[in-house]
Parts: C-alpha cells; sequence; structure tokens
C-alpha cells in the first residue's frame, strides 16, 4: 500500500508557475496494477519517481507500506567505470541480498546474456547491452510494487520474446504503476488509470476510459 | 525462469537498510580505489614515503637540522601522513558525491553515505600506510615505540574527524557552487606550509606562533608527535581539546548542509 497525500512539486529553474503536480492526493493498494498517462512533460515520470523515493515532494508526503521497487527503467543507475558484475553486486547488497548474492549474480549474469562483456566496465557497454544488464536487474528482485519507466520488450527478437515472457511473470505476482506510450502494453498489464494533466491527477478505473479522456485533451 | 527469491522480511527497517548500503559503497569504493588503477597499493604507499624521503634529504643532508627531543625522520613522517591524512579524507570524500551520482537512482542511497563511506575508507588505508612506514623506519633501526600510543591514536581519530567534517562541507558546497570548490581547494595548498609539517612549532617566533595556532590540523600534529616523545616541546602548545572543538564543529556544520540541501544533491 502508498499513501501518497498532497503532492507538490517543481524544479528549479522551471518557467514561472512551474508546478509539475500540484496537490496530488492517491491511495495505491499493494496488489493494483494501474497505468500513468499523459502528454509529454505532465510529471508522469516526476510521479514515479517520487513514489519510488528517488526524488523529494516540495510539500506533501509519500508513504511507502510495502516493498517498492526503484523506477526500472532502461537507461539504470549504473557506475560507468565498475562492470557489469560490481554494478550488478551493489545493488543486490543495498536491497539487502547478501546472503543470496551468488545466485542472483548466475540469475542476472544468466539472464542478461552478455557474455564476457559482464565484466567488461559499463561504460563499454552499446545501449543495447546497458538496457539487457537493466531489465535483467529488474527483474532478479521481489517487490510487492514494481515501478516501470518504458521498461518493456529490449533487445533482438530472442531476448525480446524471453524478456516479454518474464515481464509478464512479474506483473502477474505483484502491483504495477507503469509509464508508457504504448497504450496496447497499457491495456494489456494494467487494469486502472491515473491521468495526469495541468498538474492535477484523476484516477479512472478503466484503462480505455483514461485514454480516451486523454486523447479528448489533445484534439481541443 | 524462476528467479532466486528475497529475504522474507516484508519492510526492512531504517538501521538495517543504512547498514547494507555502507557494507555495498564501501566494497565498491575499496574496488574503485585499490583494483582499477594500476598499481594503486603501490602509489598508495609510495606518494608519503616520497615525500618523506625528499624532506628527509632537505634535512639530513643540506641543512642538518636537528629536531629537539625526536628523531626528524620520525618527525617528518607523523607530520606528512598526519597532514595526508586530513588533505585526502577531505579533498577524497568532498568528491563522492559527483563520483556516485548514479547511483542516487536507488532511493537507499544517500549523499551523506557516499560522503562518509568514502572518508571511512581513506582512514582506513592511512591507518594501514601509517602502520606499514613505521615498521619501514623500525627496521631501519628508528625507535619508533610511541611512549603514549592512546595520544597518537586520539590526535589521528581528531584529524580524521576533521577531514570527514571537511569533505561533508565541501561537497555540499562543491555540488552546490562549482566555483566555491575551486576557490576552497585554492586554500588548501599553503595550509601545508602552517600546519607545521616540516619544522616545530616550538622554533616559530613568537607574533607568528600565535597566528599559527589557530590552525586546528597544527594542534593534531604536535600532539601526535608529543605522544611518541613526552621530550619533545612542540606538545606543550597543542590543545588537542581545541582540535576536538573544530573537529565537532566542522562535523555537525557538514552534517547540517547535507540534511538541508539533501534534496538538491540527489536532483542533478
Amino acid at each position: 500500500m502508498i499513501r501518497i497525500s498532497g503532492l507538490h512539486k517543481r524544479y528549479r529553474g522551471a518557467p514561472t508557475d512551474g508546478w509539475v503536480l500540484r496537490d496530488v492526493s492517491l491511495e495505491i493498494p499493494a496488489s493494483s496494477r494501474i497505468a500513468l498517462i499523459g502528454r509529454n512533460g505532465a510529471g508522469k515520470s516526476t510521479l514515479l519517481r517520487l513514489i519510488g523515493g528517488t526524488d523529494t515532494p516540495n510539500r506533501g508526503e509519500v508513504v511507502r507500506r510495502c516493498r517498492v521497487s526503484w523506477p526500472l527503467g532502461l537507461s539504470g543507475g549504473f557506475q560507468g567505470s565498475l562492470s557489469g558484475r560490481q554494478n550488478a553486486k551493489f545493488v543486490c547488497r543495498i536491497h539487502g541480498a547478501q546472503a543470496g548474492l551468488d545466485d542472483k549474480l548466475a540469475f542476472i549474469e544468466d539472464f542478461a546474456e552478455l557474455g564476457a562483456a559482464f565484466d567488461a566496465p559499463v561504460k563499454t557497454y552499446s545501449s543495447g547491452m546497458r538496457s539487457r544488464l537493466a531489465f535483467a536487474l529488474s527483474i532478479a528482485f521481489e517487490f510487492d510494487m514494481y515501478l516501470v519507466d518504458e521498461l518493456t520488450a529490449v533487445g533482438d527478437a530472442a531476448f525480446n520474446v524471453k524478456s516479454r515472457q518474464a515481464f509478464q511473470d512479474l506483473a502477474g505476482r505483484a502491483g504495477l504503476v507503469m509509464v508508457s506510450h504504448s497504450e496496447s502494453t497499457l491495456r494489456s498489464y494494467c487494469e486502472s488509470a491515473v491521468w495526469l494533466h495541468e498538474g492535477s491527477a484523476y484516477r479512472f478505473d478503466s484503462v480505455d476510459d483514461a485514454i480516451q479522456a486523454y486523447k479528448k485533451s489533445m484534439t481541443r | 525462469m524462476v528467479c532466486p527469491s528475497m529475504p522474507s522480511n516484508v519492510v526492512r527497517s531504517r538501521f538495517s537498510v543504512a547498514l547494507s548500503v555502507w557494507r555495498a559503497l564501501f566494497l565498491r569504493e575499496a574496488n574503485a580505489r585499490l583494483a582499477t588503477e594500476r598499481g594503486a597499493w603501490l602509489w598508495l604507499l609510495l606518494e608519503p614515503a616520497i615525500h618523506i624521503g625528499f624532506l628527509m634529504l632537505l634535512f639530513g643532508v643540506v641543512r642538518h637540522v636537528l629536531i629537539p627531543g625526536m628523531a626528524s625522520s620520525l618527525f617528518i613522517l607523523v607530520g606528512i601522513l598526519g597532514f595526508f591524512l586530513v588533505r585526502n579524507v577531505a579533498g577524497r570524500g568532498a568528491e563522492a558525491i559527483k563520483a556516485n551520482a548514479a547511483l542516487f537512482a536507488y532511493r537507499q542511497v544517500r549523499p551523506v553515505d557516499a560522503v562518509l563511506v568514502r572518508a571511512a575508507l581513506e582512514g582506513l588505508l592511512y591507518g594501514l600506510v601509517f602502520v606499514v612506514l613505521l615498521a619501514a623506519c623500525g627496521l631501519a633501526g628508528v625507535d619508533v615505540w610511541p611512549r603514549d600510543p592512546l595520544q597518537v591514536l586520539l590526535a589521528a581519530a581528531l584529524l580524521w574527524l576533521l577531514g570527514v567534517g571537511l569533505a561533508l562541507s565541501l561537497a555540499t558546497l562543491g555540488t552546490l557552487v562549482p566555483e566555491l570548490g575551486r576557490i576552497v581547494s585554492l586554500f588548501f595548498a599553503p595550509l601545508y606550509f602552517i600546519s607545521a609539517v616540516m619544522y616545530p612549532i616550538a622554533s616559530v617566533p613568537r607574533p607568528a606562533r600565535d597566528w599559527l595556532l589557530l590552525n586546528p590540523i597544527l594542534h593534531g600534529l604536535e600532539a601526535m608527535r608529543g605522544g611518541f616523545f613526552p621530550a619533545y616541546r612542540g606538545h606543550a602548545y597543542a590543545s588537542l581539546s581545541y582540535l576536538l572543538a573544530w573537529s565537532l564543529g566542522s562535523v555537525l556544520f557538514g552534517l547540517a548542509l547535507q540534511r538541508r540541501f539533501a534534496t538538491r544533491l540527489v536532483a542533478q
């Protein structure tokens, strides 16, 4: 369960009256699967980062009563000078997986299929390799709630099938808050939606209704 | 494909999160410090050792200076390692936030953790370097056994603490106002000359000595030397409580800055 109350957020140096989010209050039960919909710059990723705790609101608070993931995206939080393995170790350790570290690493190495590059510095990776590692890390941990920022299928055809399957497993066993520009992705994984518009959040019980409202606002 | 399961506890306590973050950061930092650069271990020892050798040459051969009540090699060794301890903890700690910026993508990792862990690692490494170089001096026939080991340890700990406080403050200021960081690092070079690294404070005449005694690092160095040789006269001028006040003050100031600007340090 995540409770968001009276959330305000603006960024320094933003244009006048730059409230990205204005008085947003939401309650997200641990098992719900929610799509975040809105135009570019509406604050979808901002809201996701605030829920994930990597950014702090100017006013209001976020209370997390379950295990919440970091915002899973394909760029990932990697230290470029360290190898993929060392980065993976770091993420395992901060998530308290010291005891099962070897199992976790074996899983990540196996899933990412980077071969020898797993021990090369991340800054030498291509964007595809980077996203494979990010994806493998993302699904290696069990959370009650996953925050997903445009993370679905990655890589070439073979990896694409595997990652889609893994993501479906993940979505089946836990809650989701998801940002994506692909309507079909949102429809297939989410059962309700939040539409972000001009700093406010509107809750919809179905994804279709939210997409409709979003499209209406675009045409006007 | 099934992933191995996580520990069963649902939400970890803040303390256990902090512990695992420190552990992870420490191993990461140690790896970056000692394994990425070629011969990093060697440089760690060689930098102060060469410095010490050079100064000993200058003192012994060129000027024939005798430090009253103390072997001059030990005098220089303590001065340089003590000063380098503060300089490295402060300097490397101040860069910790920039070096770890990518890792703040995980909410468990706070900027203050990065600075504290790096300062701890640097302190530990300098402790090892100190022991190794002391042992080397001992093998060369110098009496390196401190008469008052507790005072040496206390003075070194306070110097380290001063370095931590400086690191915390500089890391925040340097990230928020990059120009300020550059100006502060300019002030670090002359500190070497006013910290009694290569002269005993007792040899400085009166009005200048009073001014130099405002520098807390000098108090730490002279107290450390006094811990090795009670007959060393510089000890009389050194006040550990003065150093303690500076150390605690700078740590509190640094922590306050980190707390106040935590949000802006993460958002890059």
